[in-house]
């Protein structure tokens, strides 16, 4: 059984790491560098790095980060946001990254997915998928960091990603993003069960007991955490320890 | 229908300057410009940082200290539609500071299912007395018509309410202090003489908020006075006698939109919207009510100043975004036509489409506006500049 991993995710608006709630009201908390490079000392298993404003200038704007970045951490980074062709995902690799996520223009043309899968390889293409509940039991999948709906069902839809080469599914709920208040499992055992590849679950996470419930109850098989690291409500090394403690697959270091 | 002399009726410069640090342009009506081309807003959010904070709050609990009873009946009037910014207000007057505030909203004219559940939280979470103003529904439609084609807004008639609403209840109630959030004039920009006092004048209200026109003026088209009563201010006598004071919150404590956004999602269960609001891209500012959006549009139309204009200059002010995030806002969302609500509105104000399209061509200024092929579009608009 591979590890449980635990990822911080860093979301970026111009120069700054930026934290909002359920995406909203994006404060500014300073240097992402000095966060993402803390992160890495701490024993991240992975980083992501979302440009939030990237599909308002139509691009990502966080290739000189990324090749900064590249050069003092060691652990895989995946960067998302304004990813709209190959060429930009070349751009991103060889600026440093392991993987891109890509979210709206994946849902405007599908296709890319599979050019992606298909030239760089499915370990590279992680699906992002901001999903926003609808009723019990189901999602709709939004764009532009939470603010546009799409139609599109996100069980259905990260179906879907997978059959076209996705290797591996980033799953934001927008309800839960920010709040502390615990992912939303339901959403993640939905798609996790649905889908054979890897569920990133990201937005809620406020405590340790979070982290356990949803991979196990929500059969998640990465964590991804903002709001705990970024207020350092908890370090990863006690986050860690504590699911060592209850017997999660995390990393030993 | 006749063409509308905007450029006059609200005293715009011919030349459309934008500020050289926000959004804003000077076709704001009343705000100023400096001789470095910065907005009085932008000063005086610059003067903000200079201001010492500790000394106003020591102004503010001065205040509640002089104006708080201990007898059980309420002591300040907080106007609050349950959103995050009247919230904040409230929920500090009440739990911080130790007031005893009744909470009053004047109904907004279309209610959305967002807007109602965050008043219910407000009340029910948060924990407030309240009040809420309904005005006959028949004449607030016939209202909402007469302020569209004469003043080219339709949320006219909700101001009034809004604005003498909690005057009536202060003088009903025998509360002298009537607590706002921020000075629109200060914050956003427009009569400055109001940033070095706590206080507003109530002989501003006509000139500020009802563009020249109280509620009285629609007598002469057929309001009869007494549906009019309901969005009439008191008499002014009685507003002497209970010596009604109106203060605003963001005098005494730094007024930051965002973070009243994060207070609120603590203390009073606020939720933001779904999605975004449509001519704009945030999800948690002024969603109570299905008519607003037309109101933000005609804003659009007569200034070329649109709701991400707005809100984008306060944000830039506020340190959140920068100026070229904001005129990339701007150029992707200002000025988008609200749709969602467009046949709601429509039916509630009784106009036909063609009418509501002739009433919006009749606003645009030629100094703001020009057609190519058929199509409107502005004439020097921010992201065009050199």
């Amino acid at each position: 059984m591979p590890n449980i991993r635990l990822i911080a995710r860093l979301d970026i608006k111009g120069p700054n790491l930026i934290k909002g709630v359920q995406l909203e009201g994006l404060r500014v908390m300073g240097d992402p560098e000095e966060f993402a490079t803390r992160y890495y000392h701490q024993g991240a298993d992975e980083l992501i790095y979302m440009d939030v404003v990237a599909s308002l200038y139509g691009r990502n704007n966080l290739t000189e980060i990324v090749r900064h970045s590249a050069q003092n951490i060691f652990i895989p980074l995946t960067v998302g946001g304004g990813v709209r062709s190959t060429d930009d995902v070349n751009a991103l690799l060889r600026a440093g990254a392991d993987k891109v996520a890509i979210n709206t223009a994946a849902i405007k043309r599908p296709g890319l997915i599979q050019e992606v899968a298909r030239r760089f390889g499915s370990q590279c293409m992680v699906l992002s998928i901001e999903a926003k509940k609808v009723s019990e039991g189901k999602w709709e999948a939004y764009t532009d960091n939470g603010r546009e709906p799409s139609g599109l069902d996100v069980v259905e839809w990260a179906m879907r990603g997978c059959e076209l080469g996705a290797g591996e599914i980033m799953l934001t709920s927008v309800d839960q993003e920010g709040t502390r208040r615990g992912f939303d499992c339901d959403l993640v055992r939905s798609v996790a069960t649905a889908v054979p590849i890897p569920v990133i679950a990201s937005g809620g996470m406020g405590m340790t007991e979070h982290m356990v419930e949803v991979v196990k109850a929500g059969c998640a098989d990465a964590v991804a955490m903002a709001d705990i690291l970024h207020y350092k409500r908890m370090e990863l090394p006690e986050i860690r320890a504590a699911g060592l403690d209850v017997g999660l697959h995390v990393r030993h270091l | 229908m006749e063409k509308k002399n905007v450029q006059q009726r609200y005293n715009l410069p011919g030349e459309i300057i934008y500020c050289k640090k926000c959004t804003i342009s000077n076709q704001r009506p009343r705000i100023t410009f400096d001789e470095n081309g910065v907005c009085s807003a932008c000063n005086y959010a610059e003067f903000k940082k200079s201001l010492d904070w500790d000394q106003r709050e020591k102004e503010l609990v001065d205040l509640c200290d002089r104006y708080r009873k201990n007898d059980g009946s309420y002591d300040v009037i907080v106007p609050c539609s349950g959103g995050k910014d009247g919230g904040f207000v409230a929920h500090q007057l009440k739990y911080k500071y130790g007031m005893n505030p009744l909470t009053v909203t004047w109904a907004p004219l279309l209610p959305t299912e967002i807007g109602r559940r965050n008043l219910d939280d407000f009340i029910g979470v948060g924990g407030f007395d309240h009040i809420m103003g309904t005005p006959n529904g028949k004449v607030t439609k016939l209202m909402t018509n007469l302020a569209f084609h004469h003043l080219g807004d339709p949320f006219q008639p909700f101001i009034y309410g809004q604005t003498n609403f909690p005057l009536k209840m202060a003088v009903q109630h025998n509360v002298s202090l009537i607590m706002y959030g921020e000075n629109g004039e200060v914050e956003y920009g427009g009569d400055m003489k109001n940033a070095f006092k706590p206080t507003r004048d109530i002989e501003d209200h006509d000139k500020h908020y009802f563009s020249g026109l109280p509620p009285e003026f629609w007598v002469e088209h057929g309001v009869s006075p007494a549906d009019l009563a309901p969005f009439c201010a008191p008499r002014y006598e009685e507003i002497l006698r209970n010596k009604t004071q109106i203060h605003f919150f963001g005098y005494y404590k730094c007024w930051d939109p965002q973070e009243n956004f994060y207070y609120c999602r603590e203390h009073t269960g606020f939720t933001p919207n779904t999605e975004r609001s449509e001519g704009t891209y945030s999800k948690y500012a002024s969603l109570d009510d299905r008519i607003d959006g037309y109101h933000y549009y005609l804003g659009f139309i007569k200034f070329g100043i649109g709701r991400t204009t707005s809100d984008t200059a306060h944000e830039i002010r506020d340190g959140k975004i920068t100026r070229e995030e904001g005129i990339a806002l701007v150029k992707k969302y200002d000025g988008e036509f609200p749709k969602k609500y467009f046949s709601d509105f429509l039916s509630y104000t009784k106009i036909t489409e063609e009418q509501f399209w002739e009433a919006v061509d009749s606003w645009r200024s030629d100094h703001i506006w020009k057609q190519e092929n058929g199509v409107w579009t502005l004439k020097k608009p921010i992201y065009e500049e050199g």
